[in-house]
């Protein structure tokens, strides 16, 4: 029992603690939410865009070139890989770049568009079409309606599919030792192969995704629980 | 007042109105009843174009709504409209809902606004509610709210498209009512509903629409003591 508990300190201390190999994970941890923060934060003005986009129809109720050209964008990024785009991305688009995570916030943010697209889309057709109509019988425009009415109610439904969506982005970013960023995933990685003991540095990693992740969780949870108090419901 | 020409509607495959010509005039409340799918609600929709119609003409004093060119938002903010599920605005108070309109549209300011709505509520027996969130109030209550919704743009028409339809008993009366009240300050009407005593009473002209057009028109005495087309004669005998 002693020796066991002796190895497992040696572990954790090769692991964490020897040549202050715990800043390499919070170094790690920073690039992995610097990409995902602003990846989200690009993902959503993309999705809003193109869900708009989509909705959009002509006065003799056909798509619009506008909804055309987002169903394309949206097929093409739901139709290959994250790891591919990525690396398309930072090899073949933006070969000649140095920032490299710039160009990961970019490929997810591109991305996560898509995704955030068809969830602001649905979010928005879930609103019941008679709001829409009332607002158009008593004069408003289509864009008041969406403003004052539509948008306000849509949003209540979006928050848990988008919140589903910020924590699939946030473990995707994982993937970006592809393209030789050091995110928290990839830092461990290179410790467990420096220690010869993967066990530490791996489980270390996945609980701090676990925790980051928790409390974004609670953090959503709560935005919701505020804006539903305020229709009473 | 409002002049409807030929109007023709499809859906698809499904041709709603064939052909229906009509003449509102001020003042009048034209009761519009018969079987569902008859195309009633259907030309209720059309008068505001809500429904686009697929071919034919309609005039709003003097102004041919049809017509593309024509800003129908414009010519909507003096056509008032009451619907069967109340669509009141659920992310808004009472209060918000009856001057969203009135103060986006620039027809009134906040205060002005604010003041006409609680006089309006008042009028319905609602005054107490307009702090409320719609999720809030009975069937009844929403739909008095909606008239008042409308009422508060200051329409020189109202239509209701089956305002008590989706009612539970006991709450068609105060609707009927507030419709009551509402007739008898002049304001021109349009009606679609099932509620035959409410024709009888208040109807200056009843309509009866079957496949599409209007099949007998007539005032509310002739048209139901006296029924011409077999067809009426038929469906009076099943709702009275």
């Amino acid at each position: 029992m002693q020796a066991w508990f002796e190895k497992v300190a040696k572990m954790f201390q090769a692991a964490f603690i020897n040549g202050d190999r715990w800043k390499l994970y919070l170094q790690g941890l920073g690039v992995t939410l610097q990409i995902a923060f602003f990846a989200a934060i690009l993902g959503m003005i993309i999705g809003t865009v193109l869900a708009f986009m989509k909705l959009s129809v002509r006065r003799n109720g056909k798509k619009t070139i506008l909804a055309v050209i987002a169903n394309i964008y949206i097929d093409i990024i739901r139709g290959t890989p994250s790891v591919l785009q990525l690396m398309i991305m930072w090899f073949i688009i933006f070969s000649s770049a140095k920032n490299g995570v710039l160009v990961a916030i970019l490929s997810f943010g591109v991305n996560s568009g898509a995704y955030v697209a068809e969830i602001v889309r649905a979010g928005i057709l879930a609103v019941d079409k008679g709001q829409m109509e009332a607002g158009r019988s008593l004069g408003l425009s289509k864009s008041q309606t969406m403003i004052s009415v539509i948008i306000p109610q849509a949003v209540k439904n979006v928050l848990p599919p988008i919140g589903n969506e910020f924590i699939v982005l946030l473990k995707e970013t994982a993937i970006v030792g592809y393209v030789s960023l050091t995110d928290l995933t990839r830092a461990a990685n290179q410790i467990a192969s420096r220690t010869y003991e993967p066990f530490m540095p791996l489980i270390g990693a996945a609980v701090i995704y676990f925790v980051v992740i928790k409390i974004l969780t609670i953090l959503l949870e709560q935005f919701e629980r505020r804006l539903r108090k305020s229709d009473n419901r | 007042m409002i002049i409807v020409k030929d109007l023709h509607k499809t859906f698809e495959n499904n041709r709603v109105l064939r052909g229906v010509n009509y003449h509102v005039h001020q003042g009048e409340k034209i009761v519009v009843i018969g079987p569902s799918g008859s195309g009633k609600s259907t030309f209720l929709r059309c008068l505001n174009l809500l429904e686009v119609p697929t071919s034919g003409e309609i005039w709003f004093d003097g102004i041919n709504i049809t017509d593309q060119k024509t800003d129908i938002d414009k010519v909507r903010e003096h056509m008032g409209m009451v619907f069967q599920n109340f669509n009141l605005f659920n992310n808004l108070t009472i209060m918000q809902n009856i001057t969203l309109a009135p103060i986006k549209l620039k027809v009134m300011g906040k205060e002005e606004a604010g003041e006409n709505a609680l006089k309006l509520l008042e009028r319905v027996g609602l005054k107490e509610k307009a702090d409320a969130y719609p999720s809030q109030l009975s069937g009844g209550q929403k739909q008095r709210v909606a008239i008042v919704r409308s009422l508060a743009m200051n329409p020189r028409v109202m239509l209701f498209d089956e305002p008590t339809s989706a009612l539970d008993p006991e709450m068609v009366g105060e609707v009927l009512d507030v419709m009551k009240g509402l007739a008898e300050t002049g304001m021109t009407m349009v009606v679609v509903t099932h509620e035959m005593g409410f024709a009888r009473e208040v109807g200056t002209k009843v309509l009866f629409m079957d496949e599409g057009i209007i099949m007998e028109e007539n005032t509310p005495q002739e048209f139901f003591s006296n029924p011409k087309s077999q067809r009426l004669q038929e469906f009076l005998s099943k709702v009275l």
